[in-house]
């Protein structure tokens, strides 16, 4: 016990943040950490398996074909299964199973395996939407243009599609943020876990989970202002510039969006 | 000389509905060829069966005497046979530049600087030049179309197909895409346009077809059809149309 013991709610918020000021910060840094990769390998995962599943059905060969319908029976269990279940749940099956079965993972790794593929099944749908989204026509220019259904994909659908759903990976990068919380079922240092080690030693449930309250806020703040700025860049420029008569660069005019000519 | 395209007994049904019945026509170099009919009578699918957009559900398309469903490779042939459709369809994600030099690459693997050239030079011949570096979202209609032929052109296609490209627009941009037609089809440009603009039709075409209930009703020079129509069908067509135009 301290000396001289906190009194106010202040008082113990500014004592827990200077005693336990490393231990926050570590869960801090572990949470951003499995949301962050867990969100990249999610969004891969998620564009790999939108892929696969928006690939035409081989007309010629048959084998193409049934090959082509496994994988999408495959892939829409692996949805069905991820989305119908809470991560917690996933959670204690994946590690505690592989556990059983002599496999054990660093926590860690195991955190954000998990969250990936749940993020996975997340992502896929919505990057299918992305892509279905995008303006039948310009897909329909790539193939009258002689593209292959992958050069249509790479240089012109995905890129709308994935500019389209920036809004929407956004928001999985915020709920993993606070849905890591969940992982401290499987002592996962993130926040979560670590605030509750840090709330037990004084029983201050309610100040530190304030603080911890104040860093996942300011947490996803942060990371929904900085997804805004980057839609803002990947929009680039609203306004062109007349490529003008004189070659000189100076001379060239500056449209502004709508404007006439 | 042998005709580029030679299409015979093109069928076309979705399900039970069918839509081509029975499409017979041949292509010459350096023929431009008008296609009019009603609406919902198949013109459309005529030109994505001819591209294979659609897969036509019976019939042949020879190119060059070869079959082109199986004896071209898609994408070579999909090259040769360029396209213009009715909604532009410019890749939104690309500036109009990119548009244009998009297919050489990947598709003819054109070296970067000599597709810019050419893109810049087919940009200029529609009069585009200046808004290489736009995107389509800055675009009037009527230059987004004069940038869809660019693109089109870019690929030196040795048939354009034309899908109403003026029927998106406002009647003061028609005018800038029908120039850039008619000056095409001067330069010998091989053409099959699907219009609903007579004029048009009559002042650039050597051929016009009419097309009725899934099949060519009527296949002859534009002095000849707009003047004397010999079906009962094309006569109620022109009619309608001439009048609506007036
Ligand atoms: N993908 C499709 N599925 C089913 N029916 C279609 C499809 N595309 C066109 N059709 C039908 O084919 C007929 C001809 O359409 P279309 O070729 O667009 O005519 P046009 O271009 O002459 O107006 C219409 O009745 C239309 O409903
Ligand atoms: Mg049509």
């Amino acid at each position: 016990m301290p000396a001289n013991i906190p009194s106010s709610f202040f008082e113990w918020v500014s004592f827990l943040l200077d005693k336990y000021g490393a231990l926050f910060f570590k869960g801090t840094v572990v949470t951003l950490e499995v949301a962050l990769t867990g969100t990249v390998f999610g969004f891969l995962l998620g564009l790999i398996v939108a892929i696969v599943r928006t690939i035409p059905l081989s007309k010629k060969s048959r084998a193409k074909r049934i090959a082509l319908h496994v994988c999408r029976f495959l892939l829409g269990a692996y949805i069905e299964v991820f989305r119908g279940t809470p991560m917690i749940v996933q959670s204690m099956v994946i590690y505690y199973g592989l556990m059983q079965v002599g496999v054990k993972m660093p926590v860690l790794a195991a955190a954000i395996f998990i969250v990936s593929i749940n993020t996975g099944a997340y992502m896929a749908e919505i990057i299918r939407g992305g892509i279905i989204s995008v303006d039948k026509g310009q897909k329909e220019a790539t193939v009258a243009l002689g593209m292959t259904h992958w050069q249509g994909m790479v240089h012109v659908v995905l890129p709308q599609a994935v500019r389209n759903i920036m809004p929407s990976i956004g928001n999985e990068f915020v709920v993993n943020i606070k849905d890591s919380s969940v992982l401290n079922v499987i002592s996962v240092g993130e926040l979560f876990f670590m605030s509750k080690s840090a709330a037990g030693a004084y029983l201050r449930y309610f100040e530190v989970f304030f603080i911890t309250a104040c860093i996942y806020l300011v947490l996803t703040f942060s990371v929904t202002r900085l997804l805004r700025l980057m839609e803002k860049k990947m929009d680039g420029q609203d306004h062109y510039t007349i490529y003008g008569s004189q070659s000189d660069s100076k001379s060239s005019i500056t449209v502004q969006e709508g404007g006439q000519v | 000389m042998k005709p580029i395209l030679e299409i015979s007994h093109l069928e076309k049904r979705f399900g039970d509905h069918l839509v081509l019945k029975d499409i017979n026509f041949q292509v010459d170099q350096g023929e431009v060829i008008c296609v009019i009919g009603s609406s919902g009578s198949g013109k459309s699918t005529m030109l994505r069966c001819i591209n294979f957009l659609e897969e036509p559900t019976g019939g042949r398309i020879l190119y060059h005497g070869k079959d082109a469903a199986t004896e071209w490779r898609r994408t070579e042939y999909n090259a040769k046979v360029g396209m213009v459709f009715q909604s532009f369809n410019l890749f939104s994600n690309m500036s109009v530049l990119e548009n244009c030099v998009a297919g050489q690459m990947y598709v003819l693997k054109t070296p970067r600087k000599e597709a810019e050239e050419k893109a810049v030079y087919f940009l200029e011949k529609v009069g585009m030049g200046q808004y290489r570096y736009a995107k389509p979202a800055q675009l009037s209609g009527g230059q987004k179309q004069r940038v869809a032929i660019a693109r089109a052109l870019c690929m030196e296609p040795e048939i354009l197909l034309f899908d109403e490209p003026t029927s998106a627009l406002d009647p003061e941009m028609v005018g800038e895409v029908l120039g850039v037609m008619q000056k095409l089809a001067a330069s010998g440009m091989t053409m099959l346009i699907v219009t609903h603009e007579m004029s048009f039709a009559r002042d650039v075409a050597q051929r016009v077809l009419f097309m009725d209930g899934g099949i060519i009703l009527e296949d002859a020079k534009p002095a000849e059809l707009f003047t004397n129509p010999k079906q009962e069908r094309t006569k109620e067509f022109l009619q309608r149309v001439i009048a609506r135009q007036l």
